[in-house]
């Protein structure tokens, strides 16, 4: 969590500014990108250029009385591009989870970043399961075989269950369903830290959510 | 999974190749020759010499004596090369000639001391060469030219196609200064069709090309090139766009391989024209992600070329494949290039240049951020400490510049520029602009405190590059400097520093760091993957990785492209782990299981079979374990044993038992048996001094028989062995008859003969097998713990086994014997509980005065564990085996949760002369120290 210096000016007059660390995390074009994009700029591009290595971008969410700034890491989506990912979601707060539901092989692949975040990110980080392109489907209707969709909601929904994950279907295309996966998000995230800065303690930028690793330092000069 | 595999398996390979090589770049010299010089790897020196060297034309006669006089250095020849490079600089004067394009070579008449030759090529220009050194020597290098010469001339034929398609050729063809006749531009770069970026008037492009004109007349062209100072200028002011593939791959040496292997691209696009692959869906997903914005892809022909490239490639070198950021780097390529051309020098980026850079582990990549994070730190540790301290990730916008060779991250006329140069100076290149743009970004930099405004700040700074360096200069010159030009500037002056030999030594440092990570990683990743086994536990499973790839490294031959564990692997990794398996052993039994385990019939095993197999060999359900050992000789699947099988089963169960049956393992029967003698001896010596209660003192001097209990082990085992047999053919029953089995069971005398006779086929099946085992306890005890606890998965790779194994003797069972010593004494003694416990709280003072941590770990051991969870303890160095027993010296022994004795035992021999049977006396002593 780290709060820069203007936001704790700001706190004793407005509600508190969060930074939140998030992660994009999913196969190789599922539309990670299209998604920051869409949320960033109202914004889409066909075609896009695959992310090489990582991109990062910050947009700001207001939630109720809240208001969260999201900093986001968006990851290169090819498979050999995996080893890179600790570099990125170290410390992050809350991780999407994206998979393409007309690819199969897109939710296998999902899986496998849950578990590794389970296994290797902070303990309490928020994990939204997303599924996109939700555009390809949107005309389908029901038992319709020539659908494309290959992964069903049921599906979806059920392993976002088991492993306590947020679900949402998107398409970052027509914007369908793509600002409540940061609205779902920001609220998941735990309040307790934004209320501690206003101890004076608690502001040296070690309000530490991660596992071990070095605290991140910030511009709060206390 | 098969991801998974290839990534170790690369990775693997990877370290293999850097700790053979004994130098620090991990290359031999010959390797590095051909790097040196861009020529094919297969290429080797066949004879060197000093030499003067001067270069003459038609158009330079009077010009060039004036201006370069000859230069100094060395020359070199290989099977298909000529090469020359200056001592003093190498951008003085160098140059690789391909021996196809030498028309001539004449002895120059000169005094006795020199030695000359001169050279004619084909593009018309005249070397001399003055050689330096004894005349002898010279001799033999103008001698091995004539031979080198002559065997290429098979090679000359090459020559006329391939000028065909240079356009160096065509420019001077065109311009009738050369007497080659090529009378059709060469196929090039998407840009002929679709514009080249840029403005090509303010590029300055014509000029550039009549300098570069004028440079192909007088210091020739392609295949003959001289490189002079002129030839490096050209190069760094930017190159015209229709020669500029052409310079590219004349730069980097992927000339000389399209040369060698004329029509081989357009031969892997035919032969695997109906295949489909990973890298290929991969890369279709990024055909139309590819330089989007310009024009030729967004058109079905740029996007064709591109694909046949880049499928191209991922045939050629499987182990890379295709990798993001290729796809942009290939399509850069194409508007300079035609497809070969392309895919040639897309080979030599991925294969020699840059190498690891887009492998599966990106292992290349990883290193060489390491590699950019330290230079930073060096350079510029004011930046470096401002990064540090607001955390800021570097790599995120450095990574992208050195994957995608700027292309992504820089406007595209800027970055080819850089490419320019690149191809021409090799990877430092990379280093040195990447180096340049934080420093001159520097004051800003130390502004920015979090990774947002840094990359914004880089970006803005790459759309800036058009601007002018110093606007508000009054200096009308200064004005007219951009900030490109401040970039190469300060890239190739200040940072020239950074050669090859500074990112060696750098990354010689951080490589294993680097491997290390990423083994974690894919260690972390394949153990996830693996299949769910009850038996075996997280820390096992990373033993049991550990040691697979210990042994599957060491026999995977460079380049093999197999990560699976062959039988030679398993025999090592199974003797490792059990204590009935020899390295050695050529056993039927292993090879049974091998088989069994290996699931794909591929004759080796995966990591998974590995895990799978040995889940269910040492399953502790002692049902399911007969079951699972059945199941390895029901090859049929029927349910059945043959009477071969049968004979199988026998002879595997007394190979398995080998250990026991020669007692130098003792199992649980044994351990009891000693375990009640010594309890008897006590209980007798405490009857005879009167004592009724109190301390449980497991004196030194009590003696047990071994060598009977061990006799009677050795007997216990080849019985079981013969009943075994005995009984398998007494209850086999015929197929048929199977109605009979309880018939067949009670009466014995029956089967008997009709069993062993060949003629009439009878067939053991599971119940019965299960029957048999259970009706001797030795074997009962086999399957139900002692086969089990003789398999170790759970060994840490580096510890040495033979240590173990005797340290296991020595302690292990022994401890174990001890406390259950002092129940059995307990249980043996009447005496009163009260007085037990008080003496028991002294003991506890006692032992945490005395004790060392080893003491106490065995202390922990409270109940009656089976023997294989007090492995622990078995790691006990020699040297600490006196501080363990001295600690023990008053061990007390009152009920079972505190019962505690260390025996000890007075030497290994023991157990090493048991074996043959010849038993020392001492050997024959278990004692107990007070």
């Amino acid at each position: 969590m780290e709060l820069k210096s203007y936001d704790k000016y700001r706190m004793s007059f407005a509600p508190p500014t969060t930074s939140v660390k998030l992660v994009l995390l999913g196969e190789a074009a599922v539309g990670k990108s299209s998604l920051v994009l869409r949320f960033v700029s109202n914004d889409f591009q066909e075609n896009k250029e695959p992310t090489i290595g990582a991109a990062f971008l910050t947009q700001k969410c207001t939630i109720g009385e809240r208001t969260i700034k999201y900093e986001i890491w968006d990851t290169a989506g090819q498979e050999r591009f995996a080893s890179l990912a600790p570099m990125y979601y170290r410390n992050a707060q809350a991780a999407l989870v994206v998979y393409d539901i007309t690819k199969p092989a897109s939710f296998i692949k999902a899986r496998h970043w849950v578990k590794e975040l389970h296994e290797q990110a902070s303990k309490d980080i928020t994990i939204a399961l997303v599924g996109n392109k939700h555009d390809l489907v949107e005309d389908d209707n029901d038992g319709d075989d020539s659908s494309l969709r290959k992964v069903s909601i049921e599906e979806g929904q059920k392993l976002a269950d088991e492993e306590g994950l947020l679900f949402f279907e998107t398409s970052a295309k027509t914007a369908y369903n793509v600002n409540e996966v940061f609205v779902g998000i920001g609220s998941k995230i735990p309040e307790a830290p934004l209320l501690k800065p206003q101890q004076p303690q608690a502001t040296d930028g070690r309000i530490d959510l991660s596992t071990g690793t070095a605290p991140a330092a910030d511009g709060c000069a206390c | 999974m098969a991801f998974f595999d290839a990534l170790k398996e690369r990775a693997v390979l990877t370290i293999n190749q850097v700790f053979d090589k004994g130098n620090d770049s991990g290359l031999s010299k010959a390797q590095l020759f051909c790097i040196e010089h861009r020529i094919p790897d297969d290429e080797t020196v066949i004879d060197e010499l000093a030499a003067e060297v001067g270069v003459y034309s038609e158009y330079n006669k009077d010009a060039y004596k004036e201006k370069m006089g000859v230069s100094q250095g060395r020359i070199f020849l290989t099977q298909r090369f000529l090469i020359f490079s200056d001592a003093y600089d190498k951008r003085n004067c160098s140059f690789t000639i391909h021996l196809s394009t030498i028309k001539k070579v004449e002895r120059v008449p000169t005094t006795d001391y020199a030695f000359a030759l001169a050279i004619g090529t084909h593009s018309r220009i005249k070397l001399s060469f003055f050689l330096v050194g004894m005349r002898s020597e010279s001799e033999k290098f103008a001698h091995n030219l004539k031979l080198a010469l002559r065997a290429n001339l098979k090679n000359i034929a090459k020559l006329q196609p391939f000028i065909q398609t240079c356009y160096s050729e065509y420019l001077l063809a065109k311009n009738k200064v050369s007497s080659e006749k090529v009378d059709e531009i060469p196929s090039g770069g998407l840009g002929l069709e679709f514009k080249f970026p840029g403005n090509a008037k303010e590029l300055r492009d014509k000029s550039k090309m009549k300098l570069w004109f004028d440079l192909f007349k007088a210091d020739g062209r392609n295949l003959s090139i001289v490189k002079t100072p002129m030839f490096h200028r050209l190069v760094r002011v930017g190159l015209p766009n229709r020669l500029r593939g052409e310079i590219w791959e004349l730069c980097c040496g992927s000339m000389y391989l399209r040369l060698e292997n004329v029509g081989l691209y357009q031969q892997l696009l035919d032969e695997n024209k109906e295949k489909n692959s990973l890298a290929i869906e991969e890369i279709e997903k990024d055909l139309n992600r590819s330089l989007p914005e310009y024009a030729a892809y967004q058109s079905p022909e740029g996007i064709e070329r591109l694909r046949n490239v880049l499928t191209a490639y991922s045939w050629k070198n499987p182990e890379v494949g295709y990798c993001q950021a290729m796809n942009i780097v290939t399509a850069a390529l194409l508007i300079y290039m035609s497809e070969e051309q392309a895919f040639w020098c897309l080979h030599m980026i991925c294969d020699r240049i840059v190498p690891g850079y887009y492998s599966k582990t990106m292992y290349g990549t990883l290193l060489d951020q390491r590699v950019f994070e330290s230079l930073v730190q060096d350079t510029m540790p004011m930046l470096w400490e401002h990064i540090t301290k607001y955390d800021i990730q570097l790599s995120v916008v450095s990574l992208p510049w050195f994957l995608s060779l700027f292309l992504s991250s820089m406007p595209l006329v800027y970055a080819f520029r850089i490419l320019d140069v690149f191809f021409l100076q090799g990877p430092k290149t990379l280093f040195q602009v990447a180096l340049a743009i934080l420093k001159l970004n520097g004051e800003e930099l130390l502004k920015v405190e979090d990774d947002g405004s840094f990359i914004s700040l880089i970006k803005d700074y790459f759309h800036s590059l058009e601007q002018s360096a110093h606007p508000n200069s009054p200096n009308q010159k200064y004005r007219t400097i951009t900030k490109f030009q401040e970039l190469l500037v300060t890239a190739f002056k200040e940072f020239s520093i950074i050669n090859e030999a500074v990112l060696n030594k750098h990354r010689v440092k951080h490589r294993n760091t680097i491997f290390l990570n990423i083994s974690t990683f894919v260690k972390r990743t394949e153990l996830r993957n693996l299949p769910k086994v009850k038996n075996i536990d997280q820390p096992t499973l990373g033993n049991i990785y550990d040691r697979y790839y210990s042994i599957v490294e060491s026999n995977v031959t460079v380049g093999s492209g197999s990560s699976v564990m062959d039988f030679e692997g398993f025999r090592i990794f199974m003797s490792q782990i059990c204590t009935w398996v020899n390295e050695n052993d050529d056993n039927p039994f292993l090879r049974r299981l091998m088989n069994h385990w290996d699931s794909e019939g591929q004759k080796a095993l995966t990591l998974s079979d590995l895990v799978v197999g040995l889940n269910k060999l040492i399953e502790p359900d002692l049902m399911e374990a007969m079951s699972n050992f059945f199941s390895l000789y029901d090859d049929k699947k029927n349910g059945k044993l043959d009477r071969e099988h049968i004979l199988q089963v026998s002879e595997d169960l007394l190979y398995i038992t080998t250990p026991w049956k020669d007692a130098w393992e003792l199992d649980r029967i044994t351990e009891d048996a000693i375990e009640n003698a010594i309890a008897d001896e006590i209980v007798k010596r405490k009857a005879e001094k009167g004592e009724k209660s109190g301390d449980i003192e497991i004196s030194s001097e009590i003696e047990i028989d071994k060598p009977k209990l061990e006799n009677q082990q050795i007997e216990r085992y080849l019985s079981a062995a013969s009943t075994f047999i005995q009984r398998a053919f007494e209850y086999a029953q015929p197929e048929e008859e199977e109605a009979l089995i309880k018939e067949l069971a009670v009466d014995n005398k029956i089967s008997h003969n009709a069993a062993l006779d060949p003629s009439t086929p009878t067939y053991l099946n599971l119940p019965t097998f299960r029957m048999v085992v259970l009706a001797d306890e030795t074997y009962e005890l086999l399957f139900s713990n002692t086969l089990r606890n003789s398999i170790r998965p759970e060994k840490p790779l580096d510890e040495k086994f033979d240590t173990m194994r005797n340290l296991k003797d020595m302690f292990d069972g022994l401890l174990a014997d001890g406390r259950k010593v002092a129940n059995k004494v307990r249980k043996r003694m009447d005496s009163a509980a009260s007085s037990a416990i008080n003496n028991q709280n002294q003991s506890l003072n006692h032992q945490s005065e005395s004790s060392s941590l080893k003491s106490g770990k065995s202390k922990i051991q409270e109940e009656d564990e089976e023997r294989d969870d007090d492995f622990g303890v078995i790691s006990i160095d020699e040297k600490d085996k006196d501080l363990l027993l001295g600690a023990e010296s008053h061990v007390v022994i009152n009920t079972p949760d505190q019962a505690t004795a260390v025996p000890k035992t007075q030497s290994s021999a023991s157990t090493s002369t048991t074996k043959d049977g010849e038993k020392q006396p001492d050997g024959n002593l278990i004692e107990f120290e007070t």
